[in-house]
């Protein structure tokens, strides 16, 4: 909302620089986003530059048949002007910049010879005084303009504007004298009289007989008011008038809609006025739209209606968008006499669908979608009524239409001073209670210990004591509450279980070379084709958008993946070729029958260079499958879990070089390469090994406290074994073998070697083991461990068919 | 060398000379394979020390036991210098060694593995340690919401303006299921679930219908509640100021500015003093010194209602902040989308 100082100070006594005033009103809650300056540089002393002058004589240039030689008087002196345009006359006053003036588009005038005859400065047009953007000639001053006097106290050419932040529970701020009224309360400052006075109409003809107006469906229309202006001249508005509008950043139009965008821009009701000649039937009916009706709008574009859309219709077809835009049938224009002037009340919540439907804002729909004060209608309508005669001429026809379905009645609220010291931890006197609330426009009444405030029309949103509570608050002053901290705490603050093995997670994840990046949770709609995902796959099921900006951002992932294979891609492309990144984050799956996803927390990670930095020395080994495995043990280590791995089937995966990770019989996620035509649909040209887990489950297999065990006063012993099996046989059924058959003298099983080839013959695989064995009561004596070894050698050679290798 | 042998010596011209010959070649030994030679001339069997001793009995009887005597101890006192002659020539080549293997110290060391954590993660880590060392605990909650909890039991029914503010992201087929466009929501959630006193904060991840420079679709918010007996706007004060300072320094100032929010009342945006300029005023904080980072307030009655909570007995503050603005803020960063692209060369900065 711009609110241009020189029209503020109309209806507010103020002094204040606007610098104090705008810290005032953002500490008081009313937010300044700038402070602009419109119109002439007001810095230097130019506006002393610009003053109302007066044709005096006007002679043809001697030495150029285009141009005239003027004598202009501007106060004590008469300056002579070179002057390319001739639409004055002797005797006109203009609008003149002397010698050293700045012009609004930073050009500087200074006196010059012209053609060979010196000129002592400029008669402007309104464009270059910036009143408007193109302009015919100069600019014609009315006949009291005084002469010799700067031409700022005469015309708002020069303005400081505030703009400012209206929260939507304050429309009655979107209006310049609603501001003056907080100014007023929050500066102390005397609030003038709003400019509502109204006028006598004249003629022995009634509206009544000449237009018939009524409201079907009270509900989108709580009152509607109408007058009739006959005998109008419609021309261009007056500069004070274009001045003021441009400056609030309106475009001005013609007299009589710039005075109706002045009257909602002063006191916030926004307005309409139809050319009577373009009402079909003299009749009009504010009524929601019909199914099939359409209707163009002022700015040309043919709407299409859907029913319930709130209209006024003549007695044909609609004629406006209720609250919204008119219709072009009825716009007012030149050659238009007869106005019909409409102030209404229309209901926010349908005006706010409607423009939502419509994709159609306007400053008037804005302002009624928050809901205005009814008892604005009559005073739009005395407001407009007394401008339009004056400035556009005719006269007021007798008689107005008010349909009013529920008179405002005003809401009073009981206010107890206690409850303002209780929730504001800061005592603010009665007396101040009240003088605050009267400032703003309540009617306060003392009642016992409380008091009693009158609700005025124009705060709806006050509807409880609380409310009260906060109007109190914020003028008085939020700086003075003393801070403190809450007095009752006995709460105890921390992480919970989870959240700490998550941060550990995440901490160890970076700490073994991974980059965490946090990406969209959207995927878009082709990820299942580019995972090779089956056609029944349930994460093709995603949760979709209704409204997505993209199709690149349209549904709710349900693997990480993606997100991170095009993490990878980008970042390749980008030539940083050093990409191992995780992330933390949530997979969406739909649940039949539920409104709400399972969201599951995830951890999910992509490697594709070393883990370890690349060195002057040389390289380690590049990620593999064995790279990702030991990543994933090494997370459930982290927090003391286990897992075991199976063949997994999971399309976008090496099917030799990938596994599903299992926790107590349940697959918690995936680890492995990432399959070769899955790494070409995201533009990656290497390796990827990937790995995706669900965090919750991989923390519920952690164990929360550690046990002690003896492993110092006893001493284990070690033994090693290297059997041949059959190439197929896994290294786990091997393990599981083992610890069976070691048990319970075996503590720990490692893998320190593993081959095949020409050593061990065809279809064999050789894989050598330690064994520690040890007892937490005792040391145990070679004959023991000789005999548990033993019972594993029989067990491997009964159950695998492996044979010792010495 | 041993003075007290020296000084015996003189009785016995003939050890003395040996002595002193061998003690000349153990100290000229210049290296260890001169030391050994030295040990099998003097030392050796066919060594003039090794011969005098070997000849003693033939000596008279009374020359015997001086021979004797002084012999044995010049060549303990010999072995004992060709110790000491060793070690000195052991520990001198040693170093001769070091020093040739010394290598180029400026050489980069071996890059061990190492990544960072994002600087979302990180500035909301840092947040929940500020708010966890005040006394709250983290709740979290769906990110796939329905408009019951995004906005109607937060005070803002069907139809209300400011639910056009939000530009919500809704799900397809699923009528009234929306993605969180706050974190507020969670609110409503803990409080249907837990009696007061509640002191909680709720990080996580929101989602808003916007896309330019200054907006993505997702981002990170971080809400404060706490419902007790007689919290106060003061505490709401107090409670930010410790945020403000403990996050952006110790003198930082705050302030509150009136603001709406529909499930707040009175509702505030908090400023803090511009840490870049200290205050006096810069591009940063548009010359007025403050910058905002948060919008807060105490938790409207309607919001207490639809959780039954009783608005006499208990009262409680609420508040919210994106996290990416305040990591901009902490850290200097210029473009909010940069959050999101992931760039390693981003990432590693922090
Ligand atoms: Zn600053």
């Amino acid at each position: 909302m711009k609110v241009p100082i020189s029209w503020l100070k109309e209806y507010v006594d103020i002094d204040l620089p606007v610098e104090e005033l705008a810290e005032r009103l953002a500490l008081t809650g009313t937010a300044v986003e700038r402070i602009s300056h419109v119109g002439l540089p007001a810095a230097g002393g130019n506006l002393d530059r610009f003053v109302v002058g007066r044709v005096v004589s006007i002679e043809p240039h001697p030495n150029a048949d285009r141009l005239a030689l003027c004598r202009v008087e501007t106060g004590p002196e008469t300056a002579q002007i070179v002057c390319g345009t001739r639409n004055f006359r002797e005797g006109d006053r203009t609008a003149v910049c002397l010698p050293g003036g700045m012009l609004p588009d930073g050009r500087r005038l200074e006196a010059a010879e012209i053609r060979g005859v010196r000129s002592e400065g400029m008669m402007c047009s309104e464009s270059e005084l910036g009143l408007a953007a193109k302009s015919a000639g100069i600019m014609i001053l009315p006949e009291d303009a005084p002469v010799g006097a700067r031409l700022a106290d005469y015309l708002p050419v020069s303005d400081e504007v505030l703009e400012l932040e209206i929260t939507p529970n304050r429309p009655d701020c979107l209006s310049v004298y609603g501001v003056a009224r907080e100014v007023a309360a929050v500066t102390g400052a005397r609030l003038k009289a709003a400019p509502v006075r109204d006028i006598k109409p004249r003629g022995d003809d009634n509206i009544e007989e000449l237009v018939n107006i009524s409201v079907s469906g009270p509900d989108l229309c709580p009152r509607y008011g109408a007058r009739l202006i006959a005998g109008v001249r419609i021309g261009p508005s007056p500069a004070w008038l274009k001045a003021r509008l441009i400056a609030a950043g309106l475009r001005p139009v013609n007299n009589v809609v710039d005075i109706t965008n002045y009257v909602m821009w002063t006191l916030g009701e926004p307005m309409h006025a139809f050319d009577l000649a373009g009402i079909a039937g003299r009749q009009l009916t504010a009524r929601s739209a019909v199914k099939g009706e359409e209707i163009t709008t002022i700015d040309g574009v043919r709407r299409r209606l859907a029913p319930g859309m709130p209209v006024i219709a003549d007695g044909e077809k609609p004629v406006a968008i209720a609250g919204i835009m008119g219709g072009r049938d009825s716009e007012v224009a030149a050659g238009s006499t007869d106005i019909l002037l409409e102030a209404a009340n229309f209901d926010g919540r349908s005006i706010m669908e409607a423009s939502m439907a419509l994709s159609l804002r306007s400053e008037s729909s804005t302002r009624f979608e928050k809901g205005l004060d009814q008892e604005l209608v009559l005073q739009a309508l005395a407001m407009a009524s007394r401008l339009i005669t004056m400035i556009a001429g005719g006269r007021l026809v007798p008689g107005q239409y008010d349909i009013q379905a529920k008179p405002f009645e005003a809401g009073v609220i009981h206010l107890r001073p206690h409850r303002v010291a209780a929730l504001l931890g800061a005592e603010v006197p009665a007396a101040e209670i009240r003088t605050i609330l009267t400032k703003l426009g309540f009617k306060v009444k003392k009642e016992g210990a409380g008091l009693h405030a009158g609700v005025p029309s124009f705060r709806a949103d006050v509807e409880r004591e609380v409310d009260l509570v906060e109007e109190v608050a914020r003028v008085f002053g939020l700086q003075l509450i003393p801070p403190s901290l809450p007095s009752g705490m006995r709460a105890m603050g921390g992480l919970s279980w989870e959240q700490a093995c998550r941060r550990r997670l995440v901490q160890m994840l970076a700490g073994r070379g991974l980059n965490e990046v946090i990406t969209y949770s959207f995927i878009g709609l082709d990820f299942a084709d580019r995972l090779r995902l089956g056609e029944s796959d349930i994460r093709r099921d995603a949760a979709r958008l209704a409204n997505p900006l993209s199709a690149e951002q349209s549904q709710m992932r349900t693997l990480m993946l993606p997100s991170l294979l095009m993490t990878v891609s980008a970042n390749l492309a980008q030539r940083n070729f050093d990409v191992n990144i995780f992330e933390v984050g949530r997979v969406y799956y739909p649940v039949k029958g539920e409104r709400l996803c399972d969201e599951r927390e995830t951890v999910a990670g992509c490697l594709c260079s070393f883990l370890q930095g690349q060195s002057w020395r040389g390289n380690t080994r590049g990620p593999d499958f064995f790279t990702g495995k030991g990543l994933v043990e090494a997370l459930f280590k982290e927090l003391a879990g286990s897992c075991s791995v199976r063949r997994t089937k999971e399309p976008f995966l090496h099917p030799g070089k990938a596994a599903d990770i299992i926790v107590s019989g349940s697959r918690i996620g995936y680890v492995g390469e990432v399959h070769p035509l899955v790494l070409r649909a995201f533009d990656i040209d290497r390796p990827v090994v990937a790995f995706e887990l669900f965090l919750g489950e991989l923390i519920a297999s952690s164990s929360e406290i550690a046990v002690f065990e003896d492993l110092i006063n006893f001493p284990a012993s070690f033994q090693d074994i290297a059997v041949v099996v059959d190439e197929d046989t896994p290294a786990a059924e091997i393990i599981a073998v083992v610890r069976e058959a070691g048990a319970p003298l075996l503590h720990n099983v490692r893998v320190f070697d593993f081959f095949t080839g020409s050593q061990v013959g065809p279809g064999k695989k050789s894989i050598a083991l330690n064994l520690e064995f040890r007892s937490p009561q005792r040391t145990l004596t070679d004959a023991e461990v000789d005999s548990a070894r033993a019972l594993i050698v029989r067990a491997l050679d009964e159950r695998l068919k492996a044979s010792l290798r010495l | 060398m041993n003075v007290d042998l020296k000084e015996q010596l003189k009785q016995h011209s003939g050890l003395a000379a040996i002595y002193d010959e061998a003690l000349a070649d153990i100290a000229a030994a210049a290296a260890e394979v001169e030391l050994g030679a030295a040990r099998v001339r003097h030392l050796g069997r066919k060594s003039r020390l090794s011969r005098l001793l070997r000849a003693i009995p033939e000596m008279p009887a009374s020359e015997r036991p001086l021979a004797g005597k002084l012999g044995n101890q010049v060549r303990a006192a010999l072995e004992e210098e060709l110790v000491v002659r060793w070690q000195a020539l052991e520990s001198a080549e040693l170093e001769k060694r070091l020093e040739q293997e010394r290598v180029d110290i400026t050489l980069p060391g071996e890059p061990l593995a190492g990544g960072r954590m994002h600087l979302i993660t990180q500035t909301l880590w840092e947040i929940e340690d500020i708010f966890t060392g005040l006394g709250y605990r983290i709740a979290e909650g769906p990110e796939v919401e329905t408009d019951y909890y995004n906005f109607t039991a937060l005070n803002t029914p069907e139809g209300h303006p400011a639910r056009s503010l939000h530009d919500t992201f809704f799900i397809k087929g699923k009528e009234g299921v929306l993605l969180r466009t706050h974190t507020s929501p969670v609110q409503v959630r803990v409080m249907e679930k837990e009696d007061p006193p509640v002191y909680v904060i709720i990080p996580g991840r929101v989602y808003r219908r916007d896309s330019d420079a200054t907006h993505t679709p997702m981002f990170h918010q971080v809400e404060g509640l706490a419902v007790d007996e007689h919290i106060t706007m003061a505490d709401l004060k107090g409670t930010l100021e410790s945020f403000a300072k403990a996050m952006f320094g110790a003198e930082r100032q705050v302030r509150l500015r009136p603001h709406f929010f529909p499930f707040t009342e009175p509702s505030v945006e908090v400023d803090v003093s511009c840490m870049i300029c200290g205050g006096k005023g810069c591009r940063s904080c548009k010359h007025s010194g403050w910058l905002e980072i948060l919008g807060a307030g105490l938790v409207d009655p309607n919001v207490f209602g639809f959780v039954n909570y009783n608005p006499d007995e208990i009262s409680g503050f609420a508040f919210g902040m994106g996290v990416e603005r305040i990591a901009m803020l902490k850290h200097g960063v210029t473009d909010l989308r940069m959050f999101y692209d992931n760039d390693l060369r981003f990432i590693k900065q922090f």
